[in-house]
């Protein structure tokens, strides 16, 4: 018995030691202990209606990759940091780019130089000016092979940008230049029509030098967080929780409503709509399963999402080779079924690849004017697989194989593809799900017959997805490689003139649509509840949301 | 006992390594890299990436680089949280699922154990059957699955609890009750079973027989020995609830260690797999050691050091 006893005593001990610590740890932690205290007056706050504190709750679902703007290349990393600095230009709420930073801007008569004029009164977090230089510091930053930034690519506009990255050039060559405190200089290898709405992009934010040369590591905790935008990093609990408070330096601090915003990281689609429903969260995503239920609520914001869902044919594989086979398959998807009753959350079917929303300089949308490039026409899909199998000499078609990467939502666009060829085509395809990082490596490797991608747009202006099918792109991953679509693509990234280059992006989805090497079925799109008197946050189609209007009442 | 504990050792330390080798060879056999995704990209940006983090070397010196990382329990930073290292992110995992782990072995194995110790009491009894129907639910009922039961109860409906996060006791209820089920019936069966079958044996009979009052004989004489099978399964429950579990601190928004395992091996996070395979196989290993030596603080029968002691 007493060794017995001696046995549980020493086991308790252990692991009390071992809670022990972990309450140690989180005493020793001056952050978490705010935290703990700042997480009281939340949970008090509804029982004290006297409390004046503008607080937005949100979830962003997980960590951060990281706030340097230069390696977070993705949106949970983007979105909070969109609202923690700010570029030279930044969305309106008509998402086109107004002034941020820069105040105003010369542009010259051949496109190439652009000269920007910062505000006098913008300024970081710590009350340093944002300096010309702060620009030229981080793009050169981010443009360096040691930094090995994902998102360095998007600043190959620049001249000299391209040359640096791969580690042939010098940073004295790349054309940003501080001409003074409050004037930057950037020269483009070739007219660039997007070069303003590029500029939003987190990737091109400003980075403080004095603080970034004191300490590299200045952007991993908030303590040492300096930002430019209309919030500041007060609080970031790695894993658990991001907490926002108005910047008052910044130059526009005025319009800025919001006293505070939480962000809550929960993962689950479940936990976080129970949150939103027991009051912890102010917005939250619909759940798949309930989408029916929720969709058509009044708090219920619907918004376009610049991106595609579509399926990769590989032109190097039979029977793909052949192009009437290809359009056979994509003739024959019903894509309103698919929208409505598979994805349902109010998507819309595509029927082009690039989706609406991308005003043309005559004043028209993209794809009015393009019209429908695919099409749903079960007939004409017979008669094009028995013209391309005649073409072939195939008795039967060889075996289809349909690849996607694991997830539910996958499966059941899948499955409903399946049903459409053997109804619309007679074709049973086999079904095959990958894990991701398996389905990518194949995917990039050309082995997979028919697979699913999608496609979400860094800037704002179709040529984005319509460059990923050129010859040899890393995005391209179908073989297919034309001269003509080539040199569409490159007429329509370096065209002065802006209706001749949007004449030439018309042309290239066309092409794209005609030669059939990718099959659109649907657009992305941003669903969001709203809780009473949430409002004012921009959604933008293409880039990060913005909550320096927001307000909650 | 001294050299049997350093023969131990030695076995462990050849364990793990031989658990190293065999995580590189599976990471670096399996396809994909941690650059991989449908974001743009294009090759410049990605050979600066592989560059970055050693990728671009020759097979056996990431090999040895791996190999220091663990010697020196040094494993860099993550490629996915580029500005943390591995460290930091076991460092602050690790003491929050293990919070929740203790938790949860506690509460499993006190309510486990007096449900079995009753159930055998009263055999084919009401309580009995009453508590093996208990017990079988909690067996086949998946935790997630009464993790959002407790949920949408407890904390949307009656808002007796908060619904996820983790920042006061409060908010540790509802996931260790989720958590702690499943081990509960487990270990409320198992010693109903051994209990049920101790209280038959010769020495219980003689027990009673001198006149001992039924309490002791139970506390003190029964339970003993109908424990081995509860401590031979602590080990590892120990060891698996402690390193966090993925779906429960999914749910519970809870920023435990689980998710690494899980994700580390979804995003190709080199380090990060290294991470979490050497700290779990080191902590099982561990673990399974002081389980042996319990046996023989339990059970004066089994030695721990036989062969040198007979």
């Amino acid at each position: 018995m007493k060794r017995l006893l001696l046995f549980l005593l020493a086991v308790l001990t252990v692991f009390f030691l071992a809670a022990c610590t972990a309450n140690e740890d989180a005493g020793s932690d001056p952050e978490e202990q705010d935290q703990a205290e700042a997480s009281e007056e939340t949970e008090d706050e509804p029982a004290e209606p006297d409390s004046d504190e503008k607080v937005l709750r949100l979830n962003i679902g997980t960590e951060p990759t990281s706030f340097d703007p230069s390696i977070g290349f993705n949106a949970v990393s983007w979105d909070p940091l969109n609202n923690l600095m700010e570029g030279l230009t930044r969305l309106d709420h008509e998402h086109q780019p107004g002034p941020g930073v820069a105040e105003e801007w010369d542009i010259s008569e051949d496109g190439l130089t652009y000269t920007f004029y910062l505000r006098e009164d913008a300024k970081w977090s710590n009350g340093d000016p944002v300096l010309a230089s702060d620009f030229e510091f981080a793009w050169k930053y981010m443009l360096d092979p040691e930094t090995a930034s994902p998102a360095a690519f998007l600043a190959y506009y620049i001249e000299g940008a391209e040359e640096y990255n791969s580690g042939e050039g010098s940073p004295d060559d790349v054309q940003v230049t501080a001409l003074d405190d409050t004037t930057l200089e950037v020269v483009l290898t070739q007219p660039t029509g997007f070069f303003l709405d590029l500029l939003t992009n987190p990737a091109f934010f400003p980075i403080n030098q004095k603080v970034a040369e004191e300490n590299p590591d200045w952007h991993a905790e908030a303590d040492t967080f300096v930002g430019n935008g209309p919030f500041k990093l007060e609080t970031w609990n790695h894993d658990e929780e991001l907490v926002f408070v108005k910047n008052e330096h910044y130059w526009d601090a005025d319009v800025v409503k919001l006293d505070k915003v939480h962000f809550a990281m929960v993962n689950d689609t479940n936990t976080q709509y129970q949150m939103f429903e027991a009051g912890e969260l102010d917005t939250a995503s619909i759940p798949p399963e309930m989408s029916d239920e929720l969709i058509d609520g009044d708090n219920v914001f619907i918004g376009p999402a610049g991106g595609l869902e579509f399926f990769r044919f590989n032109v190097e594989m039979e029977p793909f080779h052949n192009k009437k086979i290809r359009q056979a398959f994509s003739y024959a998807i019903n894509r309103d079924d698919i929208a409505q009753y598979v994805v349902k959350n109010a998507v819309e079917p595509a029927y082009g690849f690039i989706n609406p929303g991308y005003t043309s300089p005559t004043g028209e949308d993209f794809r009015d004017v393009n019209g429908e490039v695919v099409e749903f026409n079960p007939e004409r899909a017979r008669e094009l697989l028995e013209e391309g199998m005649a073409e072939e000499g195939y008795d039967e078609l060889p075996p289809i194989t349909l690849s996607y990467n694991t997830s539910d939502l996958n499966k059941a666009v899948a499955e409903a593809l399946h049903g459409m060829f053997i109804e619309h085509l007679d074709v049973e395809v086999t079904l095959e799900n990958l894990e991701w990082n398996v389905f990518l490596e194949a995917q990039q490797g050309l082995e997979l017959q028919f697979s699913r991608s999608s496609f979400i747009n860094d800037y704002n202006d179709p040529i984005n997805f319509l460059e990923s099918f050129i010859s040899d792109s890393y995005m391209n991953r179908t073989g297919f490689s034309s001269a003509e679509y080539d040199e569409l693509i490159q007429k329509g990234k370096t065209e002065v003139d802006e209706e001749a280059r949007w004449e030439y992006m018309y042309e290239a989805e066309k092409m794209l649509a005609e030669e059939m090497i990718a099959t659109p079925i649907r657009y992305y799109n941003t669903v969001v509840l709203e809780a009473d008197g949430v409002e004012g946050i921009l959604r933008h189609p293409v880039g990060y949301f913005d909550l320096k209007y927001a307000d909650k009442n | 006992m001294l050299k049997y504990i350093l023969k131990k050792l030695l076995i462990m330390l050849l364990t793990l390594w031989i658990i190293v080798t065999l995580t590189f060879v599976l990471m670096v056999t399996v396809p994909g890299s941690p650059f991989n995704s449908e974001s743009s990209s294009n090759e410049i940006v990605q050979q600066n990436l592989e560059r970055h983090y050693n990728l671009d070397k020759p097979l056996p010196v990431q090999y040895l680089l791996y190999l220091k990382s663990v010697v020196t329990l040094d494993f860099g930073p993550s490629i996915k949280q580029s500005n943390q290292s591995v460290n930091d992110l076991l460092g602050r995992g690790f003491p929050i699922s293990a919070e929740l782990g203790f938790f949860t072995v506690l509460v499993a194995v006190i309510s486990g154990v007096t449900i079995g110790t009753l159930a055998a009491l009263r055999h084919n009894g009401i309580i009995d059957y009453f508590a093996m129907t208990v017990a079988v639910l909690g067996i086949s009922i998946p935790n997630f699955i009464l993790a959002t039961l407790l949920i949408q109860q407890l904390a949307v409906n009656w808002s007796i609890f908060p619904v996820a996060t983790w920042q006061s006791p409060k908010h540790m209820v509802l996931p260790v009750l989720a958590l702690a089920t499943g081990p509960m019936a487990i270990i409320a069966r198992l010693t109903r079973s051994t209990m049920l079958e101790v209280l038959t044996q010769d020495y219980i009979k003689m027990a009673r027989a001198k006149g001992l009052s039924p309490w002791k004989i139970i506390v003190k004489h029964a339970l003993r020995n109908a424990l081995m099978p509860v401590v031979t399964i602590l080990g590892t429950l120990l060891v698996g609830v402690m390193t966090g579990s993925f779906v429960i601190e999914q749910i519970f928004a809870i920023p435990g260690m689980g998710k690494y395992f899980v994700e580390s091996i979804n995003h190709r996070d080199y380090p990060v797999i290294m991470g979490t395979t050497v700290f779990y196989s080191a902590f099982l290993i561990i673990m399974l050691f002081l389980v042996d030596i319990a046996y023989g603080l339990l059970d004066p029968r089994i030695k721990v050091n036989k062969k040198e002691g007979d």
